[in-house]
């Protein structure tokens, strides 16, 4: 296979992993758009239910924007738009690669402690650290998720 | 696939479900809950199978769907459940909220239908404390997410735990 073509199929397979985080975030943002496209209203039964399956949607800990509250809570607001940010920026950087083995794990901590300790109630829950943590996590998720996918999909059978 | 591959997806992906019907507990896990099942299970696979073999691709992809498809499974048994015991749920609950938000849109006559549709959910609900769209409506939307949410874990999985080794 040539240069060019494992060129491609690397491209295709970033856009094609930045569609579906765009699709998924701008789902969970759509009560922001009831007033100007009326079929999202009518769906809005069935897309809230949809993101109740990951999310506990408790509306003192969610984003909103005119009144209208984001379907999942500012964490996982935070862990999906990292993974859309990360999904964007790797369009642009061929080596995205994790170089820590252990950067997941270390993503992984600042969101669980915050979790604990809002929990705990040593702090109030703050929305925006809410979803900074959970911006670090998603991005760095999403750059592991990337690099399994290329290692074997690409790796294995193209020989790239 | 023989009993002991199954064994840990199984227990995970009910350990998922368990947990994602506590409402205390699924407002810490969010949506962690079934890709930590499904990373948990893959690690249970190494402990019970004895295997120092790296992960595969196709063996991550296989735990990440056999584990989405018992959490959702199992959560929507445990809905079903706790919806025709109570003969309420949350979609109930939140019903009169969804239904004026939708007419305060003001949207085309069509629109009503999904109105009333809803509406018939809710009254089978109240009245028999089963409803055959709903659950028709909480299998399909659990089992897509929580597949796609256990791919997701099994990649992760597959990724923290090859590192390991």
């Amino acid at each position: 296979m040539n240069v060019s073509k494992q060129f491609h199929n690397r491209i295709f397979l970033r856009i094609c992993l930045f569609v579906i985080a765009f699709i998924w975030c701008v789902g969970f943002i759509s009560p922001v758009f009831f007033k100007s496209i009326n079929i999202l209203a009518a769906s809005y039964p069935f897309t809230k239910r949809i993101y109740s399956i990951v999310c506990h949607q408790i509306g003192a800990k969610t984003f909103s924007i005119n009144n209208n509250n984001f379907l999942v809570c500012a964490r996982c607001t935070g862990i999906y738009s990292g993974a859309l940010i990360a999904s964007l920026a790797s369009l642009f950087y061929l080596s995205f690669n994790p170089r820590n083995n252990n950067l997941l794990l270390y993503s992984l901590i600042p969101l669980l402690l915050d979790v604990l300790f809002t929990t705990a109630g040593l702090y109030h829950y703050s929305k925006i650290l809410a979803m900074a943590t959970g911006l670090f996590f998603g991005s760095v998720s999403f750059t592991y998720i990337l690099n399994i996918l290329e290692n074997n999909l690409l790796t294995e059978k193209n020989g790239y | 696939m023989d009993t002991k591959k199954i064994l840990p997806s199984f227990v995970c992906g009910f350990g998922a479900a368990v947990v994602s019907t506590v409402p205390g507990i699924k407002n810490i896990g969010c949506c962690l809950i079934v890709p930590a099942a499904t990373l948990i299970a893959l690690f249970l696979d190494e402990k019970i199978n004895h295997s120092d073999l790296k992960i595969n691709l196709k063996k991550a992809l296989a735990f990440g769907i056999l584990t989405g498809i018992f959490a959702a499974f199992f959560s929507t048994i445990f809905d079903l459940l706790l919806t025709f015991i109570s003969h309420t749920n949350d979609y109930v609950e939140a019903l009169p909220q969804t239904e004026s938000l939708i007419k305060s849109y003001k949207l085309d006559p069509l629109f009503d239908q999904t109105i009333s549709m809803l509406d018939a959910m809710a009254k089978q609900i109240k009245v028999s404390g089963f409803s055959p769209l709903y659950t028709f409506m909480i299998f399909i939307s659990n089992i897509f997410i929580d597949i796609v949410f256990g791919i997701i874990g099994g990649l992760l999985g597959m990724s923290y735990l090859n590192k390991r080794k």
